[in-house]
């Protein structure tokens, strides 16, 4: 028993020094993302970003005089291997983690972080996603219920809809969007036609949007990905509905108009400022350094939203002098105005992101985005 | 009233797509008595085979002639696929147990998904407008000139198919191989040659069913003839596999089933009733509705 436990203190320290001696050498940044599947240009996104940025600090000297190493793991837009890799880059001793894109994907990973006291920061706008109590996550976008909000007053207070309709696929953000707008409408005393739900990917959408154009709605909110998004606008349009195309944020991304061709005129978009749009001076100079570097522009504003997570965190790092996930999660609960790419950054003790931006876009005829309300 | 037409386009539209690619299935099983699970990938693949087709060699511009240019030559190398597959996993098994050439078959899919990965990546690829965007409002319910044109096209093929193998020597011979692979031969009839024919017609449909894939949803990527070849090989199986009337007909019935099932019911339980269909039509007419009863040969 004795020798036992010799062993297991010796090992203990044995473990101990290799690991003060590995984080002497660098800081590991963990990207899971989804380089491959749908969101494929999304998940690339984030990864170039996070290089870039991951640059630009080693270009300083680094984090408390460690340069940063990021390593990538492509979860695919599935639970499953969004699981996988949570353990891979803890694995590989990773002290936080950029991503994921989807809420499905980063709700997946989110305890095994927890666990290993990984800090996470993800775009992912499902109110489940700060539920848990997990002090190692932070979201860096704001939830689907502050989007349902404003959805509710755009729809009742602007537009006036007087039938509205909602689809969601049945994923955690984009179920968790649409039953946040229908609450928010419901409760603003709006009048919802239909709930109903998509199985994403699966292409063909013209028996469920025949059964709704049946219901004759004004506006037809998609809570989806852009992926479906703009097959459903085309479709809309091919079956002669007449209704106003509402799509949530996921529906930012230019595949949208590809998709939707010509359909996608006149389509309006939910989301918090493109990133052409951004007034800050931060954000002027990583987009030109991210045009420079990849030569093009960042497929969405979500890019930013994790690159401003993760220079949130090595902020945090930098002010406690100390690389330490636990301190840097305490400080980062009280953290309050740090300038940020997309907007000053501040955290609420759950690890959400305070604030939000919402505006409602229109699609003009060459692709390009005007804001109609905000 | 519309509603209900409506469905009925939109059903036909996409049972059309599935008789083609049924079609691929069911003929190969008529005569090697196998399920060739690569064809939805074949499908898959003549989309992303189309498409590079149209942006290298046409760059843009939508005529009439190129459009059949696309589909012809796409139909091309996609026969010449199928040919190949069929050399390279099928044949050198075709003495074996029917399980391996199964395995085969599966192995085949795989490679050409993730074949098609490694060509032109994993991302969601979308298709130009090659057929222009024009829609007819009959009255509340609005039919497209592709949906159209998804329907004659389909409806042209399968009767020629129909009239080819009913009616032509060639036909005959695929029948006769169909029915028994050794009298064939002894016959005169050289069943190698059968086989790789009912390659080339069986993957050139599925290719214009890949192709009006592409043209009617847009978005393709390369996993997606997982979905189109499971369906159609329902549809074939309901129509009675191995029976080219069958698929024909499967296939319309499931694309119609679907829409009405997604329309009435519930589009998140299509699936579900889909595969209720085929186990109540399994359990009633084991063959398929239009499949004989045929003893087992001892």
């Amino acid at each position: 028993m004795l020798r036992k436990k010799a062993l297991f203190m010796s090992l203990l320290s044995f473990s101990l020094i290799a690991g003060t001696v590995n984080a002497e050498d660098v800081l590991k940044v963990g990207v899971q993302a989804p380089i491959t599947g749908s969101y494929a240009n999304e998940g690339q996104g984030i990864d170039n970003a996070t290089r870039l940025m991951a640059e630009q600090i080693n270009a300083k000297g680094g984090v408390l005089g460690q340069k940063i190493e990021v390593i990538t793991c492509d979860d695919e837009g599935t639970a499953m291997k969004a699981a996988i890799c949570a353990k891979d880059l803890v694995n590989k001793g990773v002290k936080m983690v950029i991503g994921s894109y989807t809420s499905t994907c980063a709700e997946a990973a989110q305890a095994t972080y927890f666990r290993a006291g990984v800090l996470q920061t993800s775009d992912g706008t499902s109110d489940t996603l700060t539920e848990h109590g997990y002090w190692t996550f932070f979201r860096n976008s704001f939830p689907n219920s502050a989007e349902a909000t404003f959805v509710a007053k755009y729809f009742l207070t602007e537009k006036k809809y007087q039938r509205i309709a909602i689809l969601s696929d049945f994923s955690s953000y984009a179920d968790g969007l649409a039953t946040a707008v229908e609450k928010a409408v419901k409760n603003a005393g709006g009048n919802i036609v239909a709930r109903e739900k998509i199985k994403a990917g699966s292409q063909n959408f013209t028996p469920i949007l025949t059964r709704l154009k049946s219901k004759k709605p004004d506006v037809i909110f998609s809570a989806g990905y852009y992926s479906d998004g703009g097959l459903i606008r085309a479709q809309m349009k091919a079956l002669g509905i007449k209704a106003d195309f509402v799509g949530g944020d996921a529906n930012d991304n230019p595949d949208f108009v590809k998709l939707a061709g010509t359909a996608a005129e006149g389509a309006y978009i939910i989301n918090v400022p493109t990133p052409e749009l951004l007034p800050y001076d931060l954000a002027k100079d990583f987009l030109k350094a991210y045009q420079t570097k990849y030569n093009m522009m960042p497929p969405s504003i979500w890019t930013l939203l994790n690159v401003d997570g993760m220079r949130a965190f090595v902020h945090a790092m930098e002010t406690n002098k100390d690389l330490d996930t636990k301190k840097a999660a305490d400080f980062l609960h009280t953290l309050k105005d740090f300038p940020g790419i997309t907007g000053s950054i501040s955290f609420a003790p759950d690890g959400n992101r305070v604030g939000s931006g919402y505006m409602a876009y229109q699609i003009q005829k060459d692709g390009s985005y005007k804001i109609m309300f905000k | 009233m519309d509603i209900f037409l409506q469905q009925l386009a939109n059903g036909l539209t996409i049972g059309s797509m599935f008789a083609l690619i049924a079609l691929g299935y069911t003929m190969v099983y008529g005569v090697m008595k196998l399920i060739n699970f690569a064809h939805g990938d074949l499908v898959a693949a003549s989309a992303f085979v189309g498409l590079f087709i149209f942006t290298n060699l046409f760059g843009s511009g939508t005529s009439i002639f190129i459009a059949i240019a696309v589909f012809l030559l796409t139909a091309v190398v996609i026969a010449i696929c199928g040919v190949f597959l069929e050399r390279v996993a099928y044949r050198p098994l075709r003495t074996a147990p029917r399980l391996s050439a199964v395995v085969s078959a599966l192995g085949a899919s795989m490679v050409i998904q993730n074949g098609i990965m490694l060509l032109w990546g994993p991302q969601l690829k979308i298709f130009p407008d090659l057929i222009p965007q024009v829609y007819w409002d009959l009255g509340g319910v609005v039919i497209s000139l592709i949906q159209v044109l998804i329907m004659a096209f389909s409806l042209i093929l399968m009767i020629a198919l129909y009239i080819f193998i009913e009616k032509t020597k060639m036909g005959t011979a695929i029948r006769a191989s169909s029915i028994d692979q050794d009298a064939a031969r002894l016959m005169g009839i050289n069943v190698n040659n059968i086989i790789v024919t009912i390659f080339v017609i069986g993957t050139s449909l599925g290719a214009v069913g890949g192709l009006f894939i592409g043209l009617y949803y847009k978005g393709i990527t390369f996993n997606m003839g997982w979905q189109y070849g499971l369906n159609a090989f329902i549809a074939a199986i309901i129509g009675g596999i191995g029976n080219i009337p069958g698929a024909m007909l499967g296939g319309m019935l499931l694309g119609l089933f679907n829409a009405f099932i997604a329309g009435y019911v519930s589009s998140t339980w299509a699936d579900a009733f889909t595969f209720t269909l085929l186990i109540v039509i399994l359990i009633f007419r084991p063959t398929g509705i239009l499949g004989e009863r045929v003893a087992e040969k001892v």
